[in-house]
């Protein structure tokens, strides 16, 4: 049985292509944005309305892209490329200004590879790799200003602390909504599945931010309705999967689709297109100060090197809470060719979390050509965590 | 001034004629910073004998070998000092490390002055990779390049296969105590995306090697003061990690005139560069040239040394310009060309060969021509020295910089290369082409090579080359 709000926000976001360009006629302007320490609440509070652009899963998106930015970029970026040399995904299309926050600094690259061959105005957001650092801190804060002053030359108006206000109540209470309906992946059994509140994640990106909360606690409501009759259902027996790794953005399906297909199930995942967009991330001060800070102390993207410690990486101490909550069987780290940021951290990520649950990395890119293969990868391992799950199941039978 | 002067064979190996010794003798010998000074009797001595002896490597008779042989004619004197202080960087590196002096690995093309003015010694991945890691005594050219790659696989297999041939050679003979380094704090500069990641590698090691960073902000334009402030407060906390390994606290003071130091070094590199680039007719080797040029800036360890060498290749190289002479091997009339990108290393033999000469070079040249204030705070001079560099520039800049370059050196063609694994460079590749053939009206090769610790260039990028060069010696006619 599947929740009747969840077509409710399909149609929405079907819809929202007319939707912005009947804003623009009127004088609207839409901020695209790329990466997830673009500080959206800025945008939204000047009256601009955010996008959060990018998709995933098309090779010919992908070759056209590399045409421009080159073949030894990740295929995230060669298809985020191709989506403004092609000129039809109507998202892309409908932007009157690129906003690219550069956590990953190859992002920079994309900015400049757009506004060159495209002409797409582009704004860009300094990402401090030194965010531990206090002298980050500091130029983070500045960036943001910086970013401010110019989103608001755009817009043609001031920004303004009520409106600020405003908008953080909105971000924070979308966010604590999600969290939510994440959170029945914690159960056994669950009234919606990892695969839809990925979507629904997805929806954010696009739909008026008001509308979208407005659909998130209609949504919220049908689950918890439908999660008191799940109570005495029979539990979710497949394999719980925690994924890990490089952004799966829109339409990049391919693995998602082989756990699924495989018998695993998705339970939790702390990808910057999912849960960690919308954790940890808690804006005390309504300044731009407090903004700025809030972004640089959410769980940090693994695109921003941490050199002190692995005991003291916020981002692996989040995979620990994760698989705490989530109680997943095995992880899945997904990982991009050319991604650096995340292939260099596989082995250690093992390390890391190998006491605790099992881990497999899968290296791929949006070609169809490496399917089967990573289909017999991902059907070994859940036929693992299947074989696991039994013995542990058997022995506590006969404890 | 020499005339050229072929190097003798024997065995499979080259040497330096003893008709250039009399002359070589009377251009004195060389002081360092970190160790006892040397006389050129001692030099020539090194190089005739203790070298061939325990480096047959560096020796290979090969006109396909290039980086770590000496050039077939010796056409200056001063050559023989830098094969000198490549092929002692190993023993004066370890010997200085024992005194108590931090050896700390940083960026290629990156500034040293913080290094230097804390008393560490500045190695980059080249010195780290080929002239430390690889300098075994008695390894035979065939064996260093077995040894490499293993090297190569190891790295990777720790980190990951996708990893710069380059960063992961140098990340492996320092986690295993090959290259022994105290620190790892390279800059980020916007020429390397890997360098991040394998400096954060260090921290799953067992050895665990004190690692620190310091940020570049990307996008930069006049006027931005914080992001200057953000990199000059990373260069004073740089400056703390260094003292927390072993090195000296420098004063304000003793930085401005670490800087002062420097920039008569990036003065000297400069004009021999721009010498080379603008003579009538081109004075000798491309490779040469190359690693001129990078001395300006990288100092191979030790920037006492390094400005001796460039004051005497001043001389020389005005003196033939002056006079009119060119490379014994180089054509009359190249095809000339710029390289562009960063880690590439061309096999300028095999161009000159082809009829072609590379003279002029973005990487390593861009460095030279900014020049850090010697007065007020030293860190913010530093900072926006190292963010006005052409090569760190947003890239239509540094395109239109590459462009006015290539027109002032009377290039014929302009390459561009970057390394397998090398996203941040290749990403721009077709950005800077489309910019340089609008502004500079001449043709532009993009190559991708995998050349990194190897001292053979792969055929592809051979062939690709000759035929660039053959297909504008056709234009011109």
């Amino acid at each position: 049985m599947k929740a009747t709000t969840l077509d409710k926000i399909a149609r929405a976001v079907q819809e929202r292509p007319e939707q912005l360009l009947k804003a623009r006629e009127k004088g609207g302007k839409v901020v695209g944005y790329f990466c997830s320490y673009m500080p959206e609440e800025i945008i939204y509070a000047l009256g601009l309305i955010p996008v959060r652009l990018g998709r995933g899963g098309s090779d010919d998106l992908v070759e056209l892209g590399g045409r421009y930015i080159g073949k030894g970029t990740c295929v995230f970026l060669r298809e985020s490329v191709g989506l403004f040399a092609e000129g039809k995904e109507p998202f892309s299309q409908t932007c009157d200004l690129v906003a690219v926050a550069t956590s990953c600094v190859q992002m920079f690259r994309l900015a400049e590879v757009i506004n060159h061959f495209f002409k797409v105005p582009t704004l860009v957001l300094g990402v401090p790799r030194n965010f531990y650092l206090p002298q980050g801190r500091v130029y983070f804060q500045k960036e943001v200003e910086n970013l401010t002053r110019q989103l608001e030359e755009f817009a043609g108006t001031k920004l303004d602390a009520a409106a600020l206000k405003e908008s953080v109540a909105l971000y924070r209470s979308i966010r604590q909504i999600l969290l939510k309906i994440y959170d029945f992946q914690a159960a056994d059994s669950a009234p919606i599945s990892w695969r839809e509140v990925f979507d629904v994640v997805h929806a954010g990106f696009y739909l008026d931010r008001a509308d979208y909360y407005r659909l998130l606690q209609e949504l919220l409501s049908e689950l918890t309705v439908m999660s008191a009759a799940l109570q005495h259902a029979a539990g979710d027996e497949r394999p719980r999967i925690l994924l890990s790794g490089t952004n799966i953005p829109p339409g990049d399906t391919k693995l998602i689709n082989l756990i699924e297909e495989a018998g695993g199930r998705i339970v939790g995942d702390d990808l910057c297109s999912g849960l960690r967009f919308i954790s940890g991330l808690t804006v005390q001060d309504c300044s731009l100060a407090g903004v700025a800070d809030a972004y640089l102390d959410k769980i940090p993207c693994a695109t921003l090197p941490y050199l002190p410690s692995l005991e003291t990486d916020r981002r692996l101490e989040n995979l620990s809470r994760l698989i705490d909550h989530y109680r997943p069987d095995g992880m899945i780290y997904h990982t991009l060719r050319f991604c650096d940021a995340f292939t260099f951290k596989a082995a250690e990520t093992k390390r890391f979390i190998n006491d605790k649950i099992s881990f497999m990395e899968i290296h791929t890119e949006y070609a169809d050509s490496d399917i089967e293969a990573i289909r017999t990868r991902i059907d070994a391992f859940i036929e693992v965590l299947e074989g696991r799950r039994r013995a542990k199941i058997s022995k506590a039978a006969t404890a | 001034m020499l005339k050229s002067v072929k190097m003798v064979s024997k065995d499979g190996l080259i040497g330096f004629p003893p008709e250039i010794k009399e002359d070589f003798l009377a251009t004195g010998g060389l002081d360092f910073k970190y160790s006892p000074s040397v006389s050129a009797e001692e030099i020539w001595e090194f190089l005739t004998v203790e070298a061939p002896r325990r480096f047959p490597q560096a020796f290979i008779d090969d006109p396909n070998v290039f980086i770590i042989r000496p050039s077939p004619y010796v056409e200056f004197l001063w050559t023989l000092k830098y094969r000198y202080c490549m092929l002692t960087a190993k023993d004066r590196t370890e010997k200085a490390r024992k005194n108590g002096v931090p050896v700390v690995f940083v960026q290629g093309g990156q500034t040293q002055e913080p290094y230097y003015a804390a008393n560490a010694i500045a190695t980059r991945p080249y010195v780290n990779i080929i002239l430390r890691g690889g300098m075994t005594d008695g390894l035979s050219y065939k064996q260093r390049t077995i040894q490499d790659k293993k090297l190569m696989e190891e790295g990777r297999k720790l980190v990951s296969p996708e990893a710069c041939n380059g960063m992961i050679v140098a990340f492996y003979q320092i986690m295993s105590g090959i290259s022994p380094t105290d620190l790892v704090a390279p800059y980020l500069c916007l020429r390397c995306s890997d360098i991040a990641y394998t400096t954060e590698s260090h921290r799953s090691t067992e050895r665990n090697t004190p690692t620190y960073l310091v940020d570049f902000p990307v996008d930069y334009r006049p006027g931005q003061d914080w992001k200057v402030e953000y990199v000059a407060e990373d260069l004073r906390r740089l400056v703390k990690s260094i003292v927390a390994v072993g090195g000296k606290d420098p004063s304000d003071e003793d930085m401005r005139q670490q800087i002062k130091q420097l920039n008569y070094a990036r003065r000297l590199g400069r004009s021999c560069a721009e010498t080379w680039m603008t003579a009538r007719y081109v004075p000798s080797y491309g490779f040469d040239y190359r690693f001129l040029v990078a001395l300006g800036n990288d100092l191979l360890g030790d920037p006492v040394s390094a400005i001796q060498i460039l004051e005497q290749a001043k001389q020389e190289i005005e003196e033939r310009a002056e006079k009119g002479i060119k490379g014994i091997e180089v054509a009359e009339d190249p095809v000339r060309l710029f390289v562009s990108g960063s880690c590439y290393t061309p096999n300028t033999y095999r161009i000159e060969a082809s009829g072609g000469a590379v003279v002029a070079y973005d990487d390593q040249y861009n460095r030279l021509t900014i020049q850090a204030e010697e007065t007020g705070d030293p860190y913010l001079s530093l900072a926006k020295a190292m963010l006005s560099y052409p090569y760190e520039l947003p890239t239509e800049e540094r395109a239109r910089w590459i462009a006015g370059s290539a027109r002032k050196a009377r290039c014929d063609g302009v390459i561009f290369a970057s390394n397998w694994g090398c996203q941040y460079q290749s990403a721009v590749s077709r950005m800077v082409g489309e910019i340089v053939k609008k502004e500079a009206h001449i043709p532009y090769l993009e190559l991708e090579v995998d050349s990194l610790t190897q001292f053979e260039q792969l055929e592809q990028s051979e062939n690709r080359t000759e035929a660039f060069i053959e297909m504008l010696s056709d234009l011109r006619k």
